[in-house]
């Protein structure tokens, strides 16, 4: 465990050091500045309207942030023999990719949360109002990221970037149009094993409603652990079976 | 050589990449054996693609062995547990860019087991031992060849290992580095460390190893002590002094003969030793040394290399 975590510290201090979350939390909390100035949706209607964009920009700017630091992360590891002088002491692959996805994971999570900091800066001086809800969206938007960080790595074991970059796209895709592409009832109803990201829609009832259930959020917490249990297993057998 | 003390043990060690289509796939390492006793600096030489580098990844878990027993100090080294007494240079090693060399050697001290509150000392010891003191603050980006593969060194052995396995240590250094890298390997024997070594620096190996093995196309082609692989037999080398040129009598049974100044190096057979001192002394020449005759490494593993190649024993 103990090793585990010095990966995953290692990892984040790199990600840090390498400055590309400053400049998306900069460039997502100048574009929040904006949103204020946006042509009105209704009177009224204004801060809702304001965390829905917020929410979608946060959205967006994790998303960015989690492939730019997952995509490359293990193929450039392998590729400069930076993993031989970790894999070679007393480390487990499998605790090499779990800290690996566990720094990554809590440097995007840290990164929406400056995002939301800022964003509530921007509320309280536009309408007054802290909007505390949004951090049920930042919990949302971290552990979807915390999924997709899981399957990058995962495919990034045995392929480079562009790959792990349309990966995930691909992954997001289906995992929120279960809807769409399970259909049927009784015996053809697949929807119960269908890997939906859907628990993580969460932009209406925080934009507009009352914020979420606790149902909700222990739902949000379950998908996130299932799915990324499932990807990281896939990622360490695929990394237990392959040559460095 | 008992097997209890061995620090390192393969036992035919073979990987083999498959290739497309129905292929058997081609054999990178085929069916290699070594053992390494303990306290003892063991060089690994063979030309590139002759397996050294697959065998070493093999012993440590980066690749996948086809077939083999791969032991360090008795436990199997492909597996995390086995590698707790290891510690390893990776070829041309590279950092993370954006750490400072304190901050690399804490993170790979806490992988190799150093207790938190030894850390800060061990790093700033070892720095100071691979020849980069007063670097600790600075950022890895501003490191040259050289100095990351002094701190690669540094990594290696931050755990006190007790088998330490250096894949081509001596590259990017200058000669004071290769010096200090030499002298390295010498104290780590000495501190009983067993240390297996793959170079193609022929001069590292013979200055420093005690037993060698030269694998060629995925096999072991030789394996002994340096003299025993080098020492040419019935031959002795013979250096004088003091002689324009050879006596007639000398010149006769001398061969491999060379000259600079006044100092003549030659080499004759032990039978032959008695006769050509007197003719030396009979000249006014003196002899400086008498010793077996002893092949270079180079012309060794040439010849070898070259014979493995044309089919013909050597």
């Amino acid at each position: 465990m103990s090793r585990m975590l010095s990966i995953a510290r290692a990892v984040i201090a790199d990600c840090v050091r390498r400055r590309v979350p400053y400049v998306v939390v900069l460039f997502a909390g100048i574009l929040a500045a904006a949103i204020p100035s946006l042509p009105d949706y209704g009177v009224g209607v204004e801060p809702e309207v304001f965390r829905e964009v917020a929410l979608a920009l946060m959205y967006v700017a994790a998303l960015v942030l989690s492939l730019a630091l997952a995509a490359n992360r293990l193929p450039s590891e392998f590729e400069r023999r930076t993993a031989y002088s970790v894999l070679s002491k007393q480390v487990s692959r499998w605790e090499y990719l779990l800290g690996t996805w566990l720094g990554l994971t809590a440097v995007v999570a840290a990164s929406v949360a400056a995002f939301t900091v800022v964003v509530q800066a921007v509320a309280l001086i536009s309408y007054g109002d802290f909007m505390w809800v949004l951090w049920v969206g930042t919990l949302s938007i971290a552990l979807e990221m915390g999924v997709i960080v899981a399957a990058a790595v995962a495919v990034s074991t045995v392929s480079g970037p562009v790959v792990v970059v349309v990966a995930s796209a691909l992954i997001l895709f289906v995992g929120h149009s279960r809807s769409t592409l399970v259909g049927g009832a009784g015996a053809t109803d697949l929807s119960l094993f269908y890997p939906s990201l859907d628990s993580f829609n969460i932009m209406l009832p925080v934009a507009y409603g009352g914020g979420v259930s606790a149902l909700m959020v222990l739902s949000m917490v379950m998908v996130f652990a299932g799915l990324s249990g499932i990807a990281l297993l896939l990622g360490v057998v695929l990394l237990g079976k392959r040559d460095l | 050589m008992e097997q209890a003390d061995s620090a390192i043990r393969v036992d035919g060690a073979r990987k083999v990449y498959k290739t497309v289509g129905k292929s058997p796939g081609r054999a990178a390492v085929d069916g290699i054996s070594l053992e390494v006793e303990q306290g003892s600096i063991h060089g690994l030489l063979g030309p590139n693609g002759a397996g050294k580098t697959t065998t070493l990844k093999m012993l440590i878990g980066l690749v996948k062995p086809t077939e083999g027993i791969f032991e360090i100090l008795g436990e199997d080294s492909t597996s995390p547990k086995g590698r707790r007494h290891l510690g390893f240079l990776p070829e041309q090693p590279y950092f993370p860019q954006h750490i400072t060399a304190m901050q690399a050697l804490r993170f790979y001290g806490r992988l190799a087991g150093v207790e938190k509150q030894d850390l800060d000392g061990r790093a700033v010891e070892l720095l100071g031992k691979v020849g980069l003191d007063g670097t600790e603050r600075t950022e890895l980006s501003k490191f040259s060849r050289g100095m990351l593969q002094r701190l690669g060194i540094a990594q290696a052995i931050i755990g006190r290992p007790k088998v330490v396995v250096l894949d081509e240590p001596a590259s990017g250094l200058d000669p004071v580095g290769q010096r200090d890298i030499r002298n390295l390997m010498l104290e780590l024997r000495e501190n009983g460390t067993t240390v297996l070594l793959s170079s193609h620096q022929l001069s590292e190996v013979e200055a420093v190893c005690d037993r060698v093995s030269i694998l060629n196309a995925g096999k072991v082609a030789a394996e002994g002590h340096i003299d025993e692989l080098l020492n040419i037999s019935g031959q002795t080398s013979i250096r004088v002094r003091g002689l324009d040129e050879l006596p007639a009598a000398v010149n006769a049974l001398a061969g491999d003969v060379a000259v600079s100044g006044s100092v003549w190096v030659f080499s004759v057979e032990d039978s032959a030793v008695r006769s050509v001192v007197d003719a030396v002394d009979d000249a006014g020449g003196a002899v400086m040394s008498l010793a077996p005759k002893r092949e270079s490494l180079e012309d060794y593993f040439a010849r070898l290399i070259a014979s493995a190649r044309t089919g013909v024993a050597s």
